[in-house]
């Protein structure tokens, strides 16, 4: 009995000790996942808001910028970046809510995750000790907020360009709309669309308007709640006015022509085992995230709303015209599991507290680099007065430099998070085979 | 190549026309107020082998669409228009080879041994009365024999080929004239609704009716009533669409398993225009109960399609244009033109065996009104004639399916014949046989044919019908993971769809049908030719099963249905692309197993700009070529004259013992692929968008 009421005192004394312990480290993850500018934003000398960078003082500025964003500054193919103000990118409440009663639930088992209702799965910080931190990060990033529950990206323009000339070889219109079906925390329905019989996840779904050789084109890939899963894809040919199921573990084709190949989407458009994920790091870097209400808007495809784009710059006008913000940021290496797979590793910046990944340098099988890929975020409160209050980093433009072949595709549009532009009934292949959006 | 000077001066301005269109600026999709409008601009131009232009054929697109506000509960209100007009050149540029100079006067070939030439000039077959090669086979000398013979003034010797050409020849098989003019310049021929086209409908054949419109190829609008049902607790669409309009059924390419809701316009190209191009548009309504998830089901869709619209065949191609697929179209009017107006048939009576060797046959004069094709019977509209079918669509985990169902009328023509096809005149009427055969073909006690127009047991007169025909089918596609490929297959069934059967006195039977594809996609990196970009592998393999299948062996070979009881055709398409894809090469390949006939279409295509596309390729095709197959020569409709008892056929009943020569059911034999062997062609194409 003695040894029994020592046995309960010992457990009551632990919990009495480590209860505060458990909340005090709960609150500190997600301080650290989501508010990690709330006692200041990060600060490297000289690195000081309106500072322009470009090949004369880019030497100064090397630690603070991606490898390859500083050889395209020495070089002048991407001639300046502005340094603008560091905010905090708020992420929705709901998401950081999930996150915080998620703790310490989720786990990695046989390659999906086990245990995860929504928010970030992972949210402690990664340690190099981990040697499964990269793969943690890559659930993260699969998982972020980036695009909402539900986005439309419309209108969205892709320019075809030529590096060396300037010359725009092509200009293609798309849509594209976002759906999660799971793990949903801002929009109805939440949780999740019921019901999902093929338990998927996330749907994507982009349309071509023009030219005419790519017109009524129509793109639709389903991914799985379970990642091992590879994920439904269909395509729908205008010429055709058929629909075709797509076999998704081919993403490296460039689609339609432009520098991107599907695998590219949204930084990074696959499956984590696809990859065999390496952290490399946390760093403090400059990454194009910005307030899109204060950049330098272009004045080309005038909208009824008078919404303007991101205008692009540098050679060719390969690159996002927008200022650069100082980030904490995750380095992550990827290599293809798939050894045929063109692509020899890839490398994702991850921004530690929304989970974007506004950069990635993508290498062929000799290690050679061969594109470099921007994509601009800016926080919803500086953009649409429709976005106001979603808490979310949107896409808002893109560069993709082909460094090798000298070609870029660039992308100027408008994102919406409106759960009304992107209804469940999108995401079926009937919807396709009507004419779709 | 013939082009005359002016026709020169016509291509020389059609290019500088090109060639502003190259300079002008670049367009995008355009807006017209709500409206998004494009405008398109196409040339196909192609030379055929030996023949010179086929095809200059300049398309103009007009298309548009735009979205109108809730209407009350009807949400997603649009409406979408496409026009198209087409002016095809070559019948100015070449109306030697397609067009009001086509043709000429024909010599048909005659194995009788009388004729020491090989041939004789139309109009001057045995019996008719006009050639004494033939002696007492000529018949009477201006008049002929019984009814054999025909006024040469109704069916002169011009503006015609022979049948057949220029795929074979003869070959010791019947052949007559096929006028080829358009049929405003000469009528002889042509099939009233069906293939009747003037020359301006030739060169603008989306303003050849007046009735149909085709110049407004499309023109539909789509809305959607959003509601719930008690069946479910999410939001359900019924979605509509009503117009002028393509649907599409099915999952494969090139082979029209399940699609088959839309006749199909093979005058434009043969089979090798997109679908979407060829398919011929009908007035329809479509509702779709979009469902949504059911159960273990994570899609579940019901369609009703109903084609309201007046019954349309398949456009198989007018005889003296350039694709006529099988030659049909030459067969139909040629054959036409034997029962409006008689006309002179190769190798068509037996030479009597005590004068000549098996197998010798003297080219013959008939009649009007006694062998050919009497009138095309189009259904006319009413509500029984309308078409309606159902479809069932939905994902069933890793598995898109589709379950179908349609009654419609065939779209492809069937031939009643003999006992069922018109009332003929018989050639022998009038005629008095030596003794009394007491055949009911025959006037009782005299041994007279009889006079009067009647239906002939296995006689080769016809009229043209489409049958109705029940269709039940279904579709699924797959991704096999392990092979990174897709997987596609579709089958049908059908019932009532009928075929030329030569051992049915009606020269014709119905059989059930089994159609299924499997097609296989894969897209594979090939790195020493494409380092970045995979090539995309499509192969397809269709097979087609008559149920009902009847062959039998006869004295001289087989009888019954030429079509092959059980017959593959088998595709492979393989396309890559670069420089930012504006470089695409493809290539596409097709066998048609049991006729041993080949086609194949290398091509390239460039973006020359955003708005200027031009293709360049060829098609080519190989292969065994024409195929012979029993013509009803032997089948002593009217017995004793016309029995082949030297061969071992019955003197005194009809029916065939196995004659066989090309025409006309080689085709059947030769399919689409081999009877346009001797149709290789080299085309450019281009496109513009101009809006």
């Amino acid at each position: 009995m003695k040894r029994i009421s020592r046995s309960v005192l010992a457990i009551f004394a632990g919990t009495l000790f480590t209860a505060p312990a458990l909340a005090q480290s709960a609150d500190e993850v997600i301080n650290q996942a989501f508010y990690p500018y709330k006692a200041g934003v990060p600060t490297v000398p000289g690195v000081d808001v309106g500072v322009v960078i470009d090949k004369n003082n880019a030497d100064q500025f090397k630690a603070v910028l991606d490898p390859v964003t500083y050889d395209l500054l020495k070089k002048g193919v991407h001639p300046s970046i502005e340094v603008g103000p560091t905010d905090s990118f708020e992420v929705h409440p709901k998401y950081v809510e999930a996150t915080r009663q998620n703790i310490g639930k989720v786990k990695i088992v046989g390659g999906n995750l086990e245990g995860y209702t929504a928010g970030r799965p992972f949210p402690a910080l990664p340690s190099s000790s981990d040697a499964d931190a990269g793969r943690k990060l890559a659930f993260n990033f699969r998982h972020t907020f980036s695009a909402g529950d539900n986005v439309q990206i419309k209108p969205f323009y892709w320019k075809y360009r030529n590096a060396a000339t300037g010359k725009v070889d092509r200009t293609v219109e798309f849509q594209f709309n976002f759906l999660n079906f799971k793990h949903r925390v801002a929009e109805e329905p939440i949780p999740a669309v019921s019901p999902n019989p093929n338990d998927y996840f996330r749907g994507i779904y982009g349309k071509a308007f023009s030219p005419q050789d790519v017109q009524d084109t129509q793109l639709m890939i389903l991914a799985f709640d379970q990642d091992q899963k590879a994920s439904d894809g269909y395509l729908y040919l205008g010429f055709q006015r058929r629909v075709r199921r797509l076999e998704t573990s081919q993403t490296t084709d460039a689609f339609l022509g432009s520098d991107l190949m599907i695998q590219d989407f949204e930084g990074y458009f696959g499956r984590v085992a696809e990859m065999n994920w390496k952290f490399k790091g946390t760093k403090t870097l400059l990454m194009p995230l910005y307030r899109h209400n204060e950049q330098k808007l272009s004045d080309e495809y005038e909208q009824p709303d008078g919404y303007k784009f991101v205008a692009m710059t540098g050679q060719g006008e390969c690159f996002p015209n927008v200022t650069w913000q100082l980030r904490q940021v995750h380095e992550l290496e990827m290599t293809p599991v798939d050894k045929s797979s063109p692509v020899g590793r890839r490398v994702m910046y991850l921004d530690s507290q929304t989970f974007v990944a506004p950069r990635t340098l993508i290498y062929d099988r000799a290690d050679k680099l061969w594109k470099s890929w921007t994509i601009g975020h800016t926080s919803t409160e500086h953009h649409l007065p429709s976005n106001k209050g979603k808490f979310a980093a949107i896409y808002d433009s893109f560069g993709m430099f082909d460094v090798q072949n000298q070609r870029c595709t660039t992308g100027q549009f408008r994102t919406e998070i409106d759960a009304s532009k992107s209804p469940v009934r999108m995401f079926t292949p009937q919807f396709m085979r009507s004419g779709g959006a | 190549m013939r082009i005359a000077g002016k026709a020169s001066r016509c291509l020389a301005m059609g290019l500088c026309a090109w060639g502003m269109v190259l300079h002008g600026s670049a367009v995008q999709a355009g807006y017209l107020g709500e409206w998004r409008i494009n405008g398109f601009l196409d040339n196909d131009t192609r030379l055929r082998h030996e023949v010179g232009l086929s095809k200059t054929r300049n398309t103009l697109r007009l298309e548009g669409d735009r979205e109108f506000d809730d209407l009350g509960a009807f949400t997603g209100n649009a409406l979408t228009f496409k026009l198209r007009g087409t002016y095809d050149g070559v019948y100015d540029l070449n109306s030697e080879d397609y067009g009001r100079d086509a043709g000429g006067p024909i010599c048909l070939e005659d194995t009788s041994g009388f004729i020491p030439e090989g041939c004789v000039a139309h109009g001057r077959g045995a019996f008719g009365g006009n050639n004494p090669q033939y002696g007492v086979f000529n018949g009477v000398p201006g008049i002929g024999l019984g009814q054999f013979g025909f006024d040469l003034a109704n069916n002169p010797n011009d503006g015609m080929i022979v049948l057949g050409e220029p795929l074979h020849r003869p070959g010791g098989g019947v052949a007559f004239g096929v006028p080829v003019r358009p049929c405003d310049v000469d009528s002889r021929g042509c099939l009233s609704g069906y293939m009747d086209g003037s020359e301006n409908d030739l060169r603008f054949p989306e303003f050849a009716d007046g009735d149909r419109l085709d110049w407004l190829r499309e023109v539909y609008f789509d809305t959607s009533l959003m509601f719930f049902s008690p069946f479910s607790d999410n939001e359900q669409e019924l979605f509509l669409r009503v117009g002028k309009q393509q649907v599409i059924w099915g999952r494969t390419d090139l082979f029209r398993v399940l699609d088959v809701i839309n006749p199909v316009d093979f005058s434009r190209n043969n089979i090798y225009d997109e679908l979407e191009d060829i398919r011929i548009p009908m007035w329809i309504a479509t509702a779709e109960y979009r469902m949504g998830p059911v159960a273990a089901l994570q899609d579940l869709n019901w369609q009703v399609v109903w084609n309201f619209d007046k019954f349309r065949p398949n456009s198989l191609g007018q005889c003296g244009t350039a694709n006529v697929i099988l030659d049909a179209g030459c067969f139909f009017r040629g054959m036409k033109n034997l029962w409006d107006n008689g006309g002179t048939v190769s190798n068509f009576a037996l030479v009597p065996p005590i004068l000549g060797q098996p197998g010798m046959a003297m080219t013959t004069d008939f009649g009007p009104n006694q062998v050919g094709i009497r009138e095309a019977k189009l259904p006319n509209w009413t509500l029984s004639n309308t078409q309606i079918g159902t479809k069932l669509e939905g994902v069933l985990g890793d598995v898109s399916f589709s379950l179908n169902g349609l009654l419609y009328r065939s779209q492809l023509p069937s031939l009643h014949g003999g006992s069922e096809g018109p009332p003929a005149i018989s050639p022998f009427a009038n005629l008095l046989l030596p003794v009394d055969l007491q055949l009911p073909e025959l006037l009782p006690g005299v041994g007279q044919y009889n006079t009067e127009p009647r239906q002939v047991p296995y006689l080769i007169a016809f009229d043209i019908a489409f049958p109705r025909v029940k269709m039940l089918g279904g579709s699924l596609d797959f991704a096999i993971a392990p092979i990174k490929t897709v997987a596609r297959v579709e089958a049908a069934m059908t019932w009532g769809e009928q075929f030329p059967n030569t051992l049915r006195p009606s020269l014709y039977s119905e059989s059930r049908v089994a159609r299924y594809v499997v097609g296989l996609d894969r897209l594979t990196f090939i790195p020493f030719l494409n380092a970045n970009r995979t090539f995309l592998f499509s192969l397809q393999i269709f097979g087609q099963h008559l149920l009902d299948h009847e062959l039998e062996q006869r004295q001289l070979g087989q009888v019954g249905m030429p079509d092959w009881k059980d017959n593959w055709i088998a595709t492979l398409f393989i396309q890559t692309w670069y420089l930012q894809d504006r470089l695409q090469p493809k290539f596409v390949m097709a066998r048609d197993w049991k006729a041993g006939a080949y086609a194949m279409q290398p091509s390239v295509d460039y973006l020359l700009s955003q708005n200027f596309k031009v293709s360049i390729g060829a098609n080519v095709k190989f292969g065994d070529g024409a195929q012979k197959f029993n013509d009803c020569r032997d089948c002593n409709p009217y017995p004793p004259f016309t029995a082949y008892a030297s061969s071992g056929g019955p003197l005194l009943e009809a029916g065939p013992i196995g004659l066989t020569g090309f025409e006309p059911l080689g085709r059947f034999r030769q399919g689409p692929l081999g009877s346009s062997d001797k149709e290789d062609e080299v085309f450019i194409t281009l496109g513009y968008q101009f809006f």
